[in-house]
C-alpha cells in the first residue's frame, strides 16, 4: 500500500514539475524536450522487441513512418479527410500494429542476425513504397499542410502545447511497458531472450509471445509516428530513413537495454549531444561518433542496468532494501 | 572498470560542455542559415553558404548596416526536416538573429517555415518545389524560379530549337529532380513529342548500365535527367561509353565545372539550364567569381550565386528598414525589394515568389558552358 | 533482344564483382565476431581516397601497372587502420553482449566518414582510371576492358582468398577461431592474432573494391560508401553471411537481381512497376530467401529446433 501510494506521487509529481517549468523554457529547449520525449516513447516501445524479448529489429523506423502517414493522410486536405486526433492515434498505432503481425509471422523464425536483416528491409521497403506511391502519399514532394491537432478544445502547435500530449503519454507508455515486464508476459519475453529452447521447454508458445511483442512494439511506434506528424505538419520519405531505425536502436542500447529509463536517459544524450555541438560546426558529426564510441566503451551494457528499472525504483521509494540483487 | 567508466564519462562530459558560445557580439546583426552540409548534399550546402557567407563580409567590408557588423550564423540541418525545425526554433529564440536563408531543400523548408512564420522571421529559402509559397506566409520569400520553369524551358528548347521527337526521361525519385523531370514530361508530350519512358532510380546510385541499356533500345531524341551532382555526370558519361547519341539535358544542380571535369567529352552538348546568366557576362559576376575564388580558394559551386543574392535581398532590406532593426520591418522591406541582383532584377509578388524569374540555358561547348538561350 | 539480354548480364556481372569484394569484408568478420562492422563501408570509401592520393603522389595516374602498385599500398594501409579499429573499438567489447560493439562500429563509421569528409573535402573527385580503356563488340552487345578488367581481378582476389583460407597454415587458424575461439585458444592458436589478421584481409580487399569502384565511375564522394556497404551487406547475408563463397555468390546475385529489376521488370509488367521499385524487388528476394532457408544460400543450415540460441544480448 505504501510502497505504490509513495510510487504514483513521484509518477504525478515528477511530469507535473516537467510541465511547470517547461512554462518558464524558451521554445528551443522545449523543441529539444519534445524530442526527446518522442524518442524516449520509440525507444520505450523498440524496448519490447529489443531489450526484453531479445530480437534485434533494424527496422522499427517502419512503423513510425505507418503512423505519421495515417495521420497524413487521415487529416490533412490531401483526400480532404479531417479525424479527429485521438481517432487517428488509435488508426495508427492499429494499422502499425498489424503491420507488426504481418512482418512478424513469416520473419520470426529466422536466426537473430537474419531476422535484423529481414526487418531492416522491411523498413527500407516501406520507405520506398512511400517514396515510390505517388497518388496516395505525394512521394518524394511529401505531405504538407496537414491539420493541428486538436484536443479537448486545445490546439496544439507550440512546442509547449506539445509537452502536454507528450509528457502524460510518456508516463502512459513507461506504465504500459513497465507493467508488461512485470507480467507473465514479460517473463515470457526473457525467457525467450535468456534460451528459447528452455523456454519452449517450459511450456512457452515463443512463437505466439514474441508476435505479441513485436505487435505492441509496432504500435508504440507507429503512435510516436502520429505524434511525429501532428508536430511538424509535414511528412516526407526522408524522415524515415534506416539511420533513424540506429538511432532508435542507439537510444536504447546506450541508456540501457530492457529498461524504460535507460530508453529515456538515452534520448536525452542523443538528442542533446548533436544539438549541443553545433557550435563546432564542420567537426560537430566527427565529435559525435567519437562520443558514441567512448559511452559504449565505457559502458557496454548501458548507461542504466536493466536491474534498475521501475520495480527497484518502487522498492527504493517504499524504503526497502537489497534492491541490487533483486531480479526484474 | 568502474574507474575507467569514470575517466570516459569525464572525457565525454568534458568534450562536450566546453562548447564556446556564439562568437558574434553583442551588437553584431545576425543571420542565420541552414542547409546540408555533412551528407550527401554536403558540396551544394557548403558552397551554397559560402556565397552567403561573401556577400555578408562585403556589406562588412563597405561599413555594415547603420554602423554595425553582420554575422552569418551557419547551421547544418542534414537535409532532415525534423532538424531543420530545431535550428529554425534556435533561430527563433535568439532575439539577435533578425533574418534567416533557409533551407536549401524543399521538403526541410516547408516545415521548417511554420516555425519561421511563428516568431515573424524573415525568411528567404533556396527550395524550388512549387508547394513551398503555398501555406502563404508574408514573411516566406524565394528569390529563384520553381521548379515550373525549370523543368519547362529544356522541353521547349528541345521541341522548337532541336526537332526533337522523342524524350526518354529520368529522375531521382527526390522533391527536386521528381518535380523538374515531371514538369519537362507534361511540357515536351503537350508540345507534340513523344516521352518514351520515365524512369526512377535512386539519388544515391552511381551505376545506370542497366537503365541505359534498356534507353538505348528506345533510340530518343533527347534524354532529360531529373536529378544532381555527382549522379548527373557518372549518368552522360555512361550513356555516351554505351553509344547513346541523344542530346542531353541537366537541372541547374549540372552547372559546375565538376561537370564537365567528371563526365570528360562526353558532357559535350550537354544542354544545362541556370538561372544566373554566364559569369562572364557582366562585371558584377565576373567580380563574384573572381572574390569567391579569393575567398575561399576554389571555383563557386552551382548554388553560390544563389546564396549570394538570397543573402544580399536581406542586407538590401537591412539597409532600408527603419531603425532600430526588427524582424517584421526587414520582412516589409524585403516585400518591397526592387532592385538589380547578381543576377537578374529582385522584385517580389504578393505570394513571395519573383515577379519575372530568370531562366538561362547553356550548352556545353569546347570543356565550357555556353549560353544558348 | 539476345544482344540486349547479353548487354544487361554483363551490366550485372560488373557491378555484382564489386559489391561481391566488399561482401567479403562483412562475411569475414562476421564469420569469426558475428559482428555487423558498420565501419567496413567507411573504410572502403577511405580506400579509395588514400588511393587517390597516392596515385597522385607517385604520378601513376592512368596506368594500370601503377593501379596494382596503388592498389597493394592502399591494401596494406587500410588493413592497418582496420585492425586499429577493431583493437580501439571492438576488442574491448569482446565479452560484453552482441549490440554493444555493433553500435560501436557504427560511431567508428560516423567517425571515419566525417574524417574523409573533413580531409577530401566534399566536393566528388574524379579519378584518374587504372583500368584499360575501350571497348569491344560481342554479339551486339558493349563490353568495356574496364569491366573486363573489374571482373577478372574480382574473381581472382577470391579464388586468392579461399584458397588462402582453406590451404594455408594462417588460413586454418582463422577457420579454428572462427569454429571455436576456445578450443583454439586451447591448442595454441592466438585468438587475436587470427582476429587481427581478418580485420587486415577484410577491410584491405574492402579498400581495393574502393579504388576499382572509383576507378571504374570515375569519381569519388566520401558519402559513398553508406549504400553500397548496405548492398555488399545484403549481399553478405543472402548468400549466407560466413561464408566465402556465400559472399561472392550474393554479390553475383544482387547484381542480376537489380540489373533484371531496371531493365525488365517495367517492360514485363508494362510499365505497371517502374525501375523505382528496384529497391523493394531486391528486398524481397531477400526475403523470400531466407524464409525458404533461414542462413542464406550457402550458409550452414541450421533448423530453428535444432540451432543454438541461447542470450544474445
Amino acid at each position: 500500500m505504501n510502497t505504490s501510494w509513495r510510487g504514483a506521487l513521484a509518477l504525478l509529481v515528477i511530469p507535473a514539475m516537467v510541465l511547470l517549468i517547461g512554462q518558464f523554457l524558451p521554445t528551443y529547449p522545449l523543441r529539444i524536450l519534445d524530442t526527446i520525449l518522442l524518442y524516449a516513447i520509440l525507444g520505450m516501445g523498440l524496448n519490447i522487441v529489443v531489450g526484453y524479448a531479445g530480437l534485434l529489429d533494424l527496422g522499427y523506423v517502419a512503423f513510425y513512418a505507418i503512423g505519421a502517414y495515417a495521420w497524413a493522410l487521415l487529416a490533412s486536405g490531401q483526400f480532404g479527410i479531417h479525424l479527429p486526433f485521438w481517432l487517428v492515434l488509435i488508426i495508427g498505432s492499429g494499422i502499425a500494429g498489424f503491420a507488426g503481425i504481418l512482418l512478424g509471422i513469416p520473419v520470426l523464425r529466422l536466426r537473430g542476425d537474419y531476422l535484423a536483416i529481414v526487418t531492416l528491409g522491411f523498413g527500407e521497403i516501406i520507405r520506398v513504397l512511400m517514396n515510390n506511391l505517388d497518388g496516395l502519399t505525394n512521394g518524394p514532394q511529401g505531405i504538407s499542410r496537414i491539420d493541428a491537432a486538436h484536443i479537448f478544445g486545445f490546439t496544439l502547435e507550440t512546442p509547449y502545447d506539445f509537452l502536454w500530449l507528450l509528457v502524460p503519454l510518456m508516463m502512459v507508455v513507461f506504465l504500459f511497458v513497465w507493467r508488461i515486464q512485470a507480467s507473465a508476459l514479460g517473463t515470457a519475453l526473457s525467457a525467450v531472450r535468456e534460451d528459447q529452447d528452455a523456454a519452449r521447454g517450459c511450456g512457452i508458445d515463443t512463437t505466439r509471445v514474441k508476435l505479441v511483442a513485436f505487435c505492441t512494439s509496432a504500435m508504440i511506434g507507429g503512435a510516436g509516428g502520429v505524434i511525429f506528424a501532428a508536430m511538424q505538419r509535414f511528412v516526407s520519405p526522408e524522415s524515415f530513413t534506416f539511420w533513424e531505425s540506429l538511432i532508435i536502436v542507439l537510444v536504447i542500447v546506450v541508456g540501457g537495454l530492457g529498461n524504460p529509463f535507460g530508453a529515456l536517459l538515452g534520448a536525452t544524450l542523443l538528442i542533446l549531444i548533436p544539438e549541443m555541438l553545433r557550435a563546432y560546426a564542420d567537426y560537430r558529426l566527427l565529435l559525435y561518433g567519437i562520443a558514441l564510441v567512448i559511452i559504449i566503451l565505457a559502458r557496454p551494457h548501458g548507461l542504466i542496468s536493466r536491474r534498475y528499472g521501475p520495480s527497484w525504483l518502487m522498492r527504493k521509494c517504499a524504503g526497502g532494501r537489497g534492491g541490487d540483487n533483486a531480479a526484474v | 572498470m568502474h574507474l575507467k567508466g569514470l575517466l570516459y564519462a569525464a572525457v565525454a562530459v568534458t568534450a562536450i560542455s566546453g562548447i564556446p558560445l556564439t562568437g558574434a557580439a553583442r551588437a553584431d546583426i545576425l543571420i542565420g542559415t541552414a542547409g546540408p552540409t555533412t551528407n550527401a548534399e554536403a558540396l551544394f550546402g557548403t558552397t551554397w553558404q559560402n556565397g552567403m557567407e561573401l556577400a555578408v563580409r562585403q556589406a562588412n567590408a563597405a561599413g555594415g548596416v547603420d554602423g554595425q557588423k553582420l554575422v552569418l550564423e551557419r547551421d547544418d540541418d542534414g537535409g532532415d526536416p525534423k532538424q531543420g525545425t530545431l535550428i529554425a526554433q534556435k533561430h527563433c529564440d535568439n532575439a539577435g538573429m533578425l533574418a534567416v536563408v533557409a533551407n536549401f531543400n524543399s521538403g526541410v523548408t516547408i516545415p521548417s517555415s511554420d516555425v519561421y512564420n511563428r516568431c515573424g522571421m524573415p525568411q528567404v529559402t533556396n527550395a524550388s518545389n512549387p508547394k513551398v509559397t503555398k501555406a502563404g506566409y508574408k514573411n516566406l520569400f524565394r528569390p529563384i524560379a520553381n521548379d515550373l520553369s525549370q523543368g519547362a524551358a529544356p522541353a521547349e528548347y528541345a521541341l522548337a530549337k532541336l526537332g526533337a521527337k522523342k524524350a526518354a526521361v529520368v529522375h531521382d525519385k527526390q522533391a527536386f529532380g521528381q518535380g523538374v523531370a515531371e514538369v519537362f514530361r507534361d511540357n515536351f508530350t503537350k508540345g507534340g513529342g513523344t516521352v518514351t519512358s520515365f524512369s526512377g532510380i535512386a539519388q544515391t546510385d552511381v551505376d545506370f548500365s542497366a537503365l541505359l541499356s534498356s534507353i538505348r533500345a528506345e533510340n530518343p531524341d533527347v534524354i532529360y535527367f531529373g536529378g544532381v551532382m555527382p549522379a548527373v555526370g557518372l549518368f552522360v558519361k555512361q550513356a555516351r561509353e554505351l553509344g547513346i547519341k541523344a542530346t542531353f539535358f541537366a537541372a541547374d544542380s549540372a552547372f559546375t565545372p565538376d561537370f564537365i571535369a567528371g563526365a570528360g567529352p562526353a558532357s559535350e552538348g550537354t544542354v544545362v539550364s541556370f538561372q544566373a546568366p554566364p559569369y562572364d557576362s557582366s562585371p558584377a559576376l565576373q567580380k563574384f567569381a573572381t572574390d569567391y575564388k579569393a575567398a575561399f580558394g576554389e571555383e563557386p559551386g552551382p548554388y553560390s550565386a544563389y546564396g549570394y543574392v538570397e543573402a544580399s535581398i536581406i542586407i538590401e532590406a537591412m539597409k532600408k528598414a527603419p531603425t532600430p532593426l526588427t524582424r517584421a520591418g526587414i520582412a516589409a522591406e524585403i516585400a518591397k525589394s526592387d532592385f538589380d541582383g547578381l543576377v537578374g532584377h529582385v522584385a517580389f509578388t504578393p505570394e513571395g515568389e519573383l515577379k519575372k524569374p530568370f531562366l538561362f540555358l547553356y550548352a556545353v561547348t569546347g570543356g565550357k558552358f555556353v549560353l544558348v538561350k | 533482344m539476345g544482344a540486349l539480354i547479353l548487354q544487361q548480364t554483363i551490366n550485372a556481372l560488373t557491378v555484382g564483382s564489386i559489391y561481391a569484394l566488399i561482401a567479403l569484408g562483412y562475411t569475414m568478420v562476421y564469420g569469426v565476431l558475428r559482428l555487423i562492422n558498420f565501419a567496413h563501408s567507411e573504410l572502403f570509401t577511405a580506400g579509395a581516397f588514400i588511393g587517390l592520393a597516392l596515385s597522385g603522389a607517385l604520378g601513376v595516374a592512368g596506368h594500370p601497372m601503377g593501379g596494382i602498385l596503388v592498389g597493394l599500398i592502399t591494401f596494406v594501409v587500410i588493413g592497418l587502420a582496420g585492425v586499429s579499429v577493431e583493437i580501439v573499438a571492438y576488442r574491448p567489447l569482446r565479452r560484453t553482449s552482441r549490440l554493444a560493439p555493433m553500435l560501436s562500429a557504427l560511431g567508428m563509421a560516423v567517425v571515419i566518414q566525417n574524417a574523409v569528409m573533413l580531409i577530401g573535402g566534399r566536393r566528388p573527385l574524379i579519378y584518374p582510371s587504372f583500368l584499360p580503356s575501350g571497348v569491344i563488340e560481342l554479339f551486339g552487345a558493349i563490353v568495356s576492358y574496364k569491366q573486363i578488367t573489374i571482373f577478372a581481378v574480382a574473381v581472382v582476389l577470391m579464388i586468392g582468398l579461399e584458397l588462402f583460407v582453406n590451404r594455408t597454415n594462417l588460413g586454418v587458424r582463422i577457420r579454428a577461431v572462427a569454429e571455436n575461439a576456445e578450443t583454439a585458444s586451447l591448442v595454441g592458436i592466438n585468438p587475436n592474432t587470427a582476429i587481427s589478421l581478418i580485420f587486415f584481409i577484410g577491410p584491405g580487399l574492402g579498400a581495393v573494391a574502393g579504388v576499382l569502384y572509383s576507378s571504374f565511375y570515375g569519381v569519388a564522394t566520401f558519402t559513398m560508401g553508406f549504400v553500397i556497404g548496405m548492398k555488399a551487406f545484403t549481399a553478405a547475408i543472402l548468400g549466407g553471411i560466413g561464408s566465402i563463397p556465400g559472399a561472392v555468390l550474393g554479390g553475383f546475385l544482387l547484381g542480376i537481381i537489380e540489373t533484371f529489376a531496371t531493365a525488365w521488370m517495367p517492360v514485363l509488367t508494362g510499365g505497371l512497376i517502374g525501375t523505382e521499385y528496384r529497391d523493394i524487388f531486391a528486398f524481397s528476394v531477400l526475403v523470400l530467401i531466407l524464409l525458404f532457408r533461414p542462413a542464406g544460400l550457402l550458409g550452414e543450415h541450421i533448423s530453428e529446433e535444432t540451432m543454438v540460441y541461447k542470450s544474445d544480448f
